[in-house]
């Protein structure tokens, strides 16, 4: 059984359980591979043109491959407050990538979102599973640094 | 039954915490315990619970039945933490609370002014069991409320009950609930369906996440209860996908509640039959709406629909759906308990009970307060809260996310209140309460919602989306010095546009943060505009940071912490900041304790 | 069930949405999103009226919302007017070059649009009509993609979709006319996808793309062996198999 096969099997073929699938074959490549998006359309009946329009409307998935790290800014308004905006200013410098873009040498992802629940240890930022709080400008040269990233200059 | 050998130990592994690695704070007391094999002198049992609430303060470890509470722990700590206060029953001070209001140390976290204050309904077990543990939710009452709703009462008794409560819906609309169950319950109509409202999408707000992570039993009850009294055999909880811990404990809930017999086929015998699904979100804020909520759990976009036949008529699938929030379930099951007369003997004549709020952004005391409603919002911020970091001076103070509007100083006495705040152009909201401070831009905060608006959109109306892109377009210039006379007025037509014709309550309430911002700060609007300042010091283009040479002592610390060594300046002397070089991040002002940098 | 519009008291059918129920009382209601073969869409909000419902008053589109009680409708208060003539300034701003909502600034009395702009060559107002049509006359080839101010209608992957059978069901309902589809060397293109015609077999014509012949062929179940005609030539077959059933039928 192909890693297609075995997701699809957890489910029932149903169509409501188009994002469910979407979002398990996003874990397994880290993206949703065309071919993929094409065979669903065909195995649940719906059209390419819909699965499509998921695919861009829902943030948890993406059409483009994720970098090795994937670097998270909450933009929640408690850490806006507390100068989000400074920490993805200079990460944008640095990596020369905007949020949602991934580096050339596929590296770096850099993503924002929305509350990750920690506000007290606000700005908040993770790398991969890990978290990092009240990140400041020089603290985040370190933290790229860390996983092999060139410094801001 | 209180044996003084046998003790339990709370390891607070909340989001909130584990992000400051309380995992490490659990398994080091555990290894620890293991190790000095000292369940052999004091049996104890090491839980790891959902979050208690100081999340400023954490981790915290709590010590039972000798009530110590410890915050700000570290993996460290565990030994000290296991031989001194487990094994002798000693007190570590330097780990107690320091409550700044009573400005002394505390034993347990229930004296401090933060605690005391608060009345917890909805968050009656977190952290005081393991969210994993079904039996630790039946030991504290779980599932009572449903086996009397099974064995005493019927259907239109439990919704008599809930509408007797005056419980409203805690999402953030404040519909009553008891009369949407009884809507739902009149129709005729096989399936019907109750569904959870799990996709919590203001930032800044976590309220729900602590009950799904904490204690999804009581979220799992009352839709039971729920499904019961309106004739629904299944029921969906639709969690956030970013919410991974959430979706962990909600299985492992539903699972362990289905093992009990309390979900399933044949519920406690009654021959009642009812289950629950988890669905996981996209990571979309707009599926936080009902209709668009629905639509996602239907396998589709979340795209919202026109409400003009509601979801208790035709909801998912065409079906009768009751479709409630998450604090709205996990109040259920006491309010059957207790009664709703006794839950509505609390709160205000419009607004009954108690509400969970997010308290978060410049205040000392950040994390999750209950309290009831009626609450002065002066009393969340600085008895609850301990006032503004630093002793800045407040600003003003963002209710309902960017659902809401501010509140300023001169509306402190409000009390929190559904209809209160509404009519102060606000909202209640999901219960997000961020505090700002001087440093705050108004007009950056209106910019702020409206950005985040902007992507979470479905952009299907135009009131909405183009609206919102056009207010956008408008702030955007502004902050960035470009704001010209008229700007305001034109943000003010298509708020009207936007506010009243827009498809769903997203866009519906997407001016209100504009609205409320221009009502309260006009003048910070005015100074962007025709000064080209920002006297928060925020939008860069207009800021512009100097010392205040009669005020600086020349401690050095801006300048050693200034990241772009944009500041010079011998110890003791008076220091400067070279305006080219600075890229306005204000790290300087955070490090400087004697207010010395100031904004030109 | 009786109802109030504009003053005036009609007769409305329960359930029926305002829009047609004026519209069958000679009160014309601006649309934009709105197509009598589609159902609705909701999504251009210029059909907007205020009605009042129990002594409260609330802005509602008129295309979905269905009458169920005794209500009062005003379909141009001033209110309304002004909120119509917003909505046209930004879709206007949108598409600043499109003809079309050129005419509709004049319509309404939109003198400027306030220094907002806008691309030129845009030409769509993201009604959503096209991608409707696709999914339910034909093949679904196209949908809305992405959300918020990015939202725009695409086929997957902005590519020649494999399953458009260039039926044009979307050009012909777009208002701004801002679906391309071209015609050269007996070839259509539109969505970037090349077509072969098919020929009447009667007149000559070239009414239908090969592949939406095959479609509706497939669809109505008219078999493979058929003659391919236009619907004008079918029409007369048709109406020439009746004259043959009713020949013998003389009128009273």
């Amino acid at each position: 059984m192909t890693a297609f096969e075995k997701i699809v099997e957890k489910y029932p073929k149903e169509k409501r359980y188009t994002l469910a699938i979407m979002q398990d074959i996003q874990k397994e490549y880290k993206y949703i591979p065309k071919e993929h998006l094409s065979m669903l359309s065909e195995y649940l009946e719906v059209p390419m043109s819909k699965l499509y329009g998921m695919a861009t409307f829902y943030k948890a998935l993406s059409l483009t491959p994720k970098g090795e790290h994937i670097i998270t800014v909450c933009d929640g308004t408690a850490c806006h407050v507390r100068s989000s905006a400074v920490l993805m200013d200079e990460l944008q410098k640095a990596l020369k990538i905007k949020p949602g873009e991934t580096t050339k040498d596929g590296k770096f992802t850099f993503q924002t979102v929305n509350c990750l629940g920690s506000c007290a240890i606000a700005p908040v930022m993770m790398v991969n599973e890990k978290y990092y709080g009240k990140v400041t400008p020089n603290v985040l040269r370190d933290i790229i640094k860390e996983y092999g990233g060139d410094s801001i200059e | 039954m209180s044996d003084a050998s046998e003790k339990i130990v709370y390891v607070c592994c909340g989001t909130g915490c584990l992000a400051n690695n309380s995992i490490d704070v659990y398994e080091g007391i555990k290894n620890k315990i293991e190790e000095l094999n000292l369940n052999a002198e004091v049996l104890t049992e090491v839980k790891p619970t959902g979050c208690n609430g100081l999340c400023e303060k954490g981790p915290v470890v709590k010590i039972q039945p000798d009530d110590i509470s410890y915050f700000k722990v570290k993996a460290s700590d565990a030994e000290e933490i296991v031989t001194k206060t487990i094994k002798d029953g000693a007190v570590i001070d330097r780990l107690l609370y320091f409550d700044t209001n009573l400005k002394r140390k505390v034993k347990s976290h229930r004296d401090s002014e933060f605690f005391r204050r608060q009345h917890k309904i909805a968050l009656r077990n977190i952290g005081e069991i393991n969210p994993a543990v079904i039996e630790d939710y039946i030991e504290r009452d779980g599932f009572k409320a449903l086996e009397k709703v099974l064995s005493e009462m019927d259907g239109s008794g439990v919704i008599n009950e809930v509408v007797k409560s005056g419980l409203r819906g805690r999402g953030g609309a404040g519909f009553p609930t008891g009369k949407k169950w009884k809507q739902c319950a009149s129709y005729d109509v096989s399936p019907k369906f109750v569904v959870c409202n799990g996709d919590e999408g203001d930032p800044g707000a976590f309220m729900d996440r602590s009950i799904m992570e904490g204690d999804p039993g009581s979220v799992i009850e009352g839709m039971t209860i729920c499904a019961y009294a309106v004739g629904s055999r299944n029921g969906f909880i639709y969690i956030r996908d970013e919410y991974s811990l959430a979706i962990k404990n909600m299985r492992k809930a539903i699972n362990g509640a289905r093992e009990k017999g309390f979900l399933g086929k044949n519920i406690l015998g009654s021959g009642f039959d009812f289950d629950i699904q988890i669905v996981r979100g996209g990571g979309a804020f707009v599926c936080g709406e009902s209709t668009a909520l629905m639509q996602s759990i239907e396998g589709k976009v979340g795209e919202p629909r026109a409400k003009y036949i509601h979801s208790v008529e035709k909801g998912l699938w065409g079906n009768p759906t009751v479709l409630n929030n998450v604090e709205t379930w996990a109040n259920i099951p006491v309010i059957i308990q207790e009664g709703g007369d006794w839950y509505s003997s609390m709160g205000t004549e419009g607004s009954k009970g108690t509400k969970v709020f997010s308290l978060v952004g410049k205040v000392k005391n950040t994390g999750l307060v209950e309290v009831p409603m009626g609450t002065p919002i002066r009393e969340l911020i600085y008895d609850i809260g301990g006032g503004i970091i630093g002793n800045k001076k407040f600003k003003a103070v963002q209710i309902g996310g960017p659902s809401g509007g501010c509140i300023p100083e001169e509306l402190l006495n409000l009390p929190v209140d559904y209809d209160t705040l509404s009519k102060a152009d606000s909202m209640m909201g999901s219960g997000g309460m961020i505090v700002m401070d001087e440093r705050t831009c108004m007009v950056d905060v209106a910019r702020y919602y409206l950005n985040f608006l902007s992507e979470e959109s479905c952009g299907k109306c135009v009131p909405c989306r183009e609206g919102i892109k056009r207010m956008l377009e408008i702030l955007t210039n502004i902050c960035e010095g470009k704001g010209k006379e008229g700007d305001i007025d034109e943000l003010l037509e298509i708020s009207e546009l936007t506010s009243e014709a827009s498809l769903c309550s997203l866009g519906k309430s997407a001016p209100n943060p504009v609205i409320s911002t221009i009502k309260y700060f006009r003048d910070e609007y005015e100074e962007h505009i025709r000064n080209k300042r920002c006297p928060a010091g925020i939008c860069k283009n207009l800021t512009e940071f100097y010392i205040d040479n009669d005020v600086c002592r020349g401690c050095d610390l801006c300048r050693k912490n200034c990241p772009a060594n944009a500041i010079d300046g011998a110890v003791k002397e008076s220091h400067f900041i070279n305006s080219d070089a600075c890229i306005k991040c204000g790290n300087c002002i955070n490090n400087c304790s004697f207010n010395a940098i100031k904004v030109k | 069930m009786k109802i109030v519009i504009d003053g005036k008291q009609f007769e409305a059918i329960p359930g029926e949405f305002i829009l047609q129920a004026a519209k069958r009382n000679g009160i014309l209601i601006p649309t934009l999103c709105h197509h009598e073969a589609l159902s609705g869409l909701g999504s251009c909000r210029l059909c907007i009226v205020e009605v009042i419902d129990r002594g409260r008053k609330k802005v509602v589109t008129s295309c979905l919302f269905p009458i169920t009680s005794e209500v009062e409708v005003i379909t141009n208060s001033p209110k309304i007017h002004k909120m119509r003539q917003t909505i046209i300034k930004l879709l206007a701003a949108r598409a600043p070059g499109n003809e079309y909502m050129k005419s509709l600034m004049v319509k309404f009395g939109v003198e400027s649009l306030d220094g907002f702009t806008g691309d030129k060559n845009e030409n769509c107002i993201l009604c959503g009509l096209c991608a409707k049509a696709c999914e339910e006359l034909g093949t679904g080839a196209i949908s809305t993609i992405n959300r918020g101010i990015t939202k725009m209608i695409s086929t997957p992957y902005d590519e020649p979709s494999p399953v458009c059978i260039g039926c044009s069901a979307c050009a012909s309902v777009c208002p701004t006319g801002a679906i391309k589809e071209t015609m050269e060397n007996g070839k259509k293109t539109i969505w970037g996808k090349e077509f072969n015609m098919a020929k009447c077999e009667n007149c000559g014509a070239e009414f239908a793309t090969t592949k939406q012949y095959e479609f509706v062929r497939k669809k109505l179940n008219i078999q493979e062996t058929e003659k391919v005609l236009c619907p004008k030539c079918r029409k007369k077959l048709q109406s020439e198999k009746f004259k043959d059933i009713y020949q013998d039928v003389k009128p009273e």
